[in-house]
Order: C-alpha cells, then sequence, then structure tokens
C-alpha cells in the first residue's frame, strides 16, 4: 500500500497535539494516511486520516521501543509496506524511530522541519536551527522520520469520508524492558506559565554568581525570572522555571530572553508570548527569527543599564 | 559492571557565524573552537558514577577524526579506565553508517559490555539516534533521555526517561542494554587542565574505521546545506545602550506589564 504509517502518540490518555505533525507531513507527501494508535484513547477529528489501526493494547507498552517495532511489522505484515513510518520528535518518537531503523535497516532522519514537494528532500537543522541540512533517503523504503513539532500541522487536510477502522490483536510483549509509574514534577509557589511578564536567562548568563543580580532585575521590573535548559541543568534556578518542551510551556505578555540561542526545544515553549524581546551578543542567534524586538549586546550589560534607569 | 561510553568532539557553534561554502557541499568550520559534546559529558559522568558504586570499568570510544583523542583524554581524566577511538577519513552524515560501525567495531573486536551511554544527541547534528540503532543492531534494550538511575542491580536499571512537560516514567530494563543520557542527570565533575595532560599518559588505542566498514552503507545523504529560512525576524533596536534600553522600558510599559 502507498502510504505513510503515523505512529501516533497517546499520553495518559491524551492524543497528543504533536500528532498533527505527522498527519500534516504525510498530507504534503501526498500519501494515504493510516494512523497507528493503542486502542485506550482516541479524541482526533474524524476526518484527518484515511485509515485507523486500533492496537490492542495498553499506551506504555505501545510506545515501548521493544513492542512497537513488532506492532510496526505486524501492520507491515497484514496491510501491506508503507513508503513512510512517521514519529513525532518527542522523547517517545525519537526512541522508537532509531530502534526501528537499527532493526530493519530503514533510512531515518530525525528532526524533519521542512519539505520541498518538487525535489522530494526533507529539511533538518544542525547546530541549533544555524544552518540545515537538504537530505535524501538513498536506502530502500519505508523511510523513517521523527517529524518537529508545529512544522506541518497546517498541512493537516480534511478527508472526505470517515476513517477506516482496523485492528491488530495479539501483540507481543517484550519483557526486556518494563514501565513502571509516571513520576510528576513537584509543585511550587511560583507558576511561571501564570506569570505575565517573563525574564528568561540562557547559558550566556555565564556563571552562578549572576543569578541574585538577574533576580533583583526581574524584582526591579516586576516578572519573574526563568531560564533556559542549561541553567535549570546546572540547577542555578529550580526545575519548574525551565522554559520548553521539557519544562513548561509559557504565553505571557512579555518575554525578555537574555543570553538564549533559541533551540528549537526552548522556543517551542515560548513561541507564542505576546512580545518577545530577545538579547543576545550573536546577531545570528536563531532566537531573532522569532522575537519581535532584537538587541544585539552584552547581556549584562543591558542589565546594569536597565537597573539604573529603573532605580532612577 | 561493564560501561562503554560514546562521547564526540564537536564544534563550538553557539557564538558564531557559520558559513556555508561553494554550492552548499560544505559548512566551514575551519575557525571554530571544538569541545566534547555537551550530552556526553553527562553520560560519561553516569558511568563514571556506577562504576565507582558498583565496581567494574568505563571505556570511553569515539568516532572521529585524529583529533578526537582530546575528548578521550577528558574522558579518562573523569575516571574512566581506556579511551578508543575509531578513526574516520570523512564525517559519516548518516546515523545508521555511524551505528552499524560501531556494531562492527563491538563485534569484530569482541569488546564485553553491560551497558552502553551516549549521550542524548551530539550537539551539531542532533540526530539523536545512534544508540537506538546500535541497540537494535545488538538486540538489546534500548531506553533514551535517561535523566536518572535509581538503581543498579546485576541484571538489571532501574531508571527514570524525561517525557515532555516535566513529567518522568519510571522503567525496569534488563542488561546488557544501551542507554542514552539527557543533561541534568548529573553535575559533570570538574577537569583541570592538569588533569587532562596527566590522562594523556594512559594508553588510548586508536582503530581504522576502514577495519570495520563490512555491510556499511549510508541510507540517506545529503544534497546540500542551505541557510535558515528567514522567518519574520525581529525588529533590531540599535542606538546607544541607554537608548536601546529606554525602548526596551518602553515595550514593556505599552504593553502593560510594567509602570
Ligand atoms: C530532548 C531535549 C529536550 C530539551 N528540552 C529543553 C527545554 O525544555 N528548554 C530548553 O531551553 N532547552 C531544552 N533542550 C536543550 C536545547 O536543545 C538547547 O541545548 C538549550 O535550549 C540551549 O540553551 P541556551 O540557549 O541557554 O544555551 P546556548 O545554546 O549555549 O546559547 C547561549 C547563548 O548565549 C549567548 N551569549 C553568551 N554570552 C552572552 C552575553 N554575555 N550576552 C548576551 N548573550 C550571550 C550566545 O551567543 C548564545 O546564543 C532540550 C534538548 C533535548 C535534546
Amino acid at each position: 500500500m502507498s502510504c505513510a504509517l503515523i505512529v501516533g502518540e497517546v499520553r495518559r490518555g491524551i492524543f497528543e497535539e504533536r500528532n498533527l505533525d505527522t498527519i500534516g507531513i504525510s498530507s504534503l507527501l501526498g500519501k494515504e494516511t493510516c494512523l497507528l494508535i493503542p486502542d485506550n484513547a482516541y479524541t482526533i477529528s474524524e476526518k484527518q486520516v484515511d485509515t485507523i489501526i486500533k492496537v490492542k493494547t495498553d499506551e506504555e507498552a505501545f510506545l515501548n521501543p521493544l513492542n512497537l517495532v513488532g506492532i510496526v511489522e505486524q501492520a507491515m505484515n497484514t496491510y501491506g509496506k508503507p513508503d513512510f513510518v512517521l514519529f513525532t520528535h518527542s522523547s517517545s518518537g525519537m526512541e522508537s524511530a532509531a530502534y526501528l531503523s537499527g532493526s530493519f535497516g530503514l533510512p531515518l532522519i530525525t528532526d524533519v522541519s521542512g519539505y520541498d514537494k518538487d525535489t522530494g528532500a526533507f529539511y533538518k537543522s544542525y547546530y541549533s536551527d544555524k544552518i540545515f541540512g537538504e537530505f535524501r533517503c538513498v536506502g530502500q523504503a519505508p523511510y523513517v522520520l521523527t517529524v518537529r513539532s508545529g512544522s506541518f500541522k497546517e498541512f493537516v487536510a480534511e478527508k472526505a469520508t470517515s476513517p477506516k477502522i482496523e485492528f491488530i490483536e495479539n501483540v507481543a510483549v517484550n519483557t526486556s524492558r518494563t514501565f513502571i509509574e509516571y513520576v510528576e514534577e513537584e509543585k511550587t509557589e511560583i507558576d511561571i506559565t501564570k506569570a505575565e511578564f517573563l525574564l528568561s536567562v540562557g547559558r550566556g548568563i555565564g556563571n552562578k554568581d549572576e543569578i541574585p543580580n538577574y533576580e533583583e532585575l526581574a524584582g526591579l521590573l516586576r516578572a519573574v525570572l526563568s531560564g533556559s535548559r542549561p541553567v535549570i541543568d546546572k540547577m542555578w534556578l529550580p526545575k519548574p522555571r525551565q522554559v520548553g518542551t521539557s519544562g513548561k510551556t509559557v504565553k505571557p505578555k512579555v518575554y525578555l530572553a537574555m543570553g538564549i540561542s533559541g533551540a528549537f526545544q526552548h522556543i517551542a515553549g515560548m513561541k507564542d508570548s505576546d512580545c518577545i524581546i530577545a538579547v543576545n551578543k550573536d546577531a545570528g542567534a536563531p532566537i531573532f527569527q522569532y522575537a519581535h524586538y532584537g538587541i544585539v549586546a552584552d547581556m549584562h550589560k543591558v542589565r546594569d543599564k536597565l537597573k539604573e534607569m529603573v532605580k532612577g | 559492571m561493564n560501561i562503554l561510553v560514546f562521547t564526540k568532539r564537536v564544534p563550538a557553534t553557539q557564538e558564531e557565524e557559520l558559513r556555508i561554502l561553494g554550492d552548499g557541499k560544505e559548512v566551514d568550520l575551519s575557525k571554530l573552537p571544538f569541545k566534547v559534546n555537551d550530552w556526553d559529558n553527562y553520560a560519561v559522568e553516569e558511568a563514571v558514577r556506577i562504576a565507582e558504586k558498583t565496581g567494574g570499568t568505563v571505556t570511553a570510544i569515539s568516532i572521529g577524526d585524529a583529533e578526537s583523542d582530546e575528548v578521550l583524554r577528558r574522558a579518562i581524566a573523569m575516571g574512566v579506565k581506556d579511551g578508543f577511538l575509531i578513526e574516520v577519513e570523512k564525517v559519516l552524515q548518516d546515523p545508521y553508517a555511524r551505528a552499524m560501525l560501531a556494531y562492527n567495531f563491538l563485534k569484530k573486536e569482541n569488546i564485553p559490555f553491560d551497558t552502553i551511554l551516549t549521550g542524548v544527541q551530539s550537539e551539531d547534528d542532533q540526530f539523536a539516534s545512534v544508540g537506538g540503532i546500535l541497540a537494535a543492531l545488538l538486540k538489546v534494550p534500548y531506553s533514551s533521555m535517561v535523566i536518572g538511575i535509581d538503581n543498579v542491580e546485576n541484571d538489571h536499571l532501574i531508571l527514570r526517561r524525561e517525557l515532555e512537560g516535566g513529567l518522568q516514567e519510571r522503567v525496569k530494563v534488563m542488561l546488557p542494554s544501551v542507554l542514552s543520557i539527557q543533561s541534568g542527570i548529573n553535575e559533570p565533575r570538574y577537569v583541570s587542565i592538569m588533569g587532562v595532560r596527566k590522562a594523556s599518559k594512559v594508553e588510548r588505542k586508536v582503530f581504522k574505521a576502514k577495519d570495520y566498514e563490512e555491510s556499511m552503507s549510508s541510507l540517506i545523504e545529503v544534497v546540500k546545506w542551505v541557510y535558515p529560512l528567514k522567518k519574520g525576524g525581529a525588529t533590531m533596536l540599535s542606538g546607544e545602550l541607554e537608548e536601546i534600553c529606554k525602548q526596551i522600558l518602553g515595550i514593556i510599559k505599552e504593553k502593560g506589564v510594567y509602570q
């Protein structure tokens, strides 16, 4: 069958919104779309795909790469070989896509964020979005892609008819990796998702001793201090202050980003802010593509000047 | 516990302007500083911590040019016992080809392991897939985005994987296995230049990639390199620092978040 097989991501019963990007790219590829999902959850609009294959298993077993490889194989044996197998570029998508590629020797391109219909090339980011590679697959199909969230959802096309529903039963469960439980993040008093004004600092801050200086600035401006991942990894700010895919998604009125380069995992968490102001000493920093206002300067100098002016 | 850890030398591009050469065939990296891939630092640290706790040895492996010896020395300075360099003549863009090279090497040299650690991704190509492909080739379980190892037993590990939005999952993984290590799992120890120098005295072994290229072919290829498409882009504020800061304050006042 000439189709794109979409591996749907369901977490705690919810069909993740980022699946729309895999559905979107399959429309763009001009393929019949066949969505593979665990049986327990299904909240997708009825007409976004041609076929849904419901897998009789729970979501944790489904997203385990060791099982998923068997499930995809079963789908291929029953319904024919697809041209593409599509995953979201998420924690589980990356994991399973790589394992699938290795298991069957399939070409793999990850973090795909663009596609050129005329040349058939896929665009993939290098060096945190400073350069992109135009890739093509030379090995045997199916081609395995992981798709960057937010890149293709506008291409989701409504179908004329409701999807055909198929089932996969008797899934083999591998016991060499097993799910135990979900672990929630601790709750804290300050919730950055509620702040109207975030002052966010990145690796450009340099060292821990600088944090109090930015806390002071945030206090003066009545902003809440948040950060990019490296600042949280080093424990200079607590984890609930992390903005990005593996942190929080925020949408303040103003997001003032200082010393943050603009990796997509960060951008994904703040791009819908009303007004983004970025300070970075590198004029080529990708964050300037997403900011409304940009300042090429040393963040510490900007901080000192702002403090001086606010204090009067 | 025998632990292998993959570590890679990458260009530090965060503060650099990158130029594409010719008609898109090459990116000019000639003037860039190089460093250890950030995520691999966490992987090396985690490997050393496991060995310190449970006994056993850690061996660092790097696929790269001769200069990658630098990252092996750094790993040794952090507590790794041996360093193996698989020296390649040209960069392998395809993660499948890279994983196959690592697989052929481990098989041919008969290198024993209980677990293999890699960083979650390389800073340069961001494929985030060599570990997963290698695990599948070795037919062992794989876990990516490992943000905590809660328990190490003889035959299994209990670990936490990072998902999105602050959520994690706890899983049990039987050994042998391959894990990709996420940043923030630990605080990599400080290594002094002296320590790196001292590590030069520990023997590192160099292997030639061409001896392990059997059944290796690229399944994907780069047609060319391009600059990112310009999106809307920011209005750049310019002038003296004072003038710029006045504008910033003006904007935040206008947005109603500051009086
Ligand atoms: C699975 C996964 C999940 C992730 N989740 C997240 C996430 O939730 N949030 C997140 O932020 N990242 C996340 N990341 C990490 C992400 O890929 C980047 O590594 C990270 O966002 C980079 O942070 P940064 O911009 O602060 O640092 P860098 O990329 O190192 O950039 C630092 C910037 O500071 C600038 N700078 C340096 N000094 C100064 C100065 N004095 N003045 C002004 N500018 C200066 C530099 O020019 C540079 O642009 C994730 C990665 C992975 C693989």
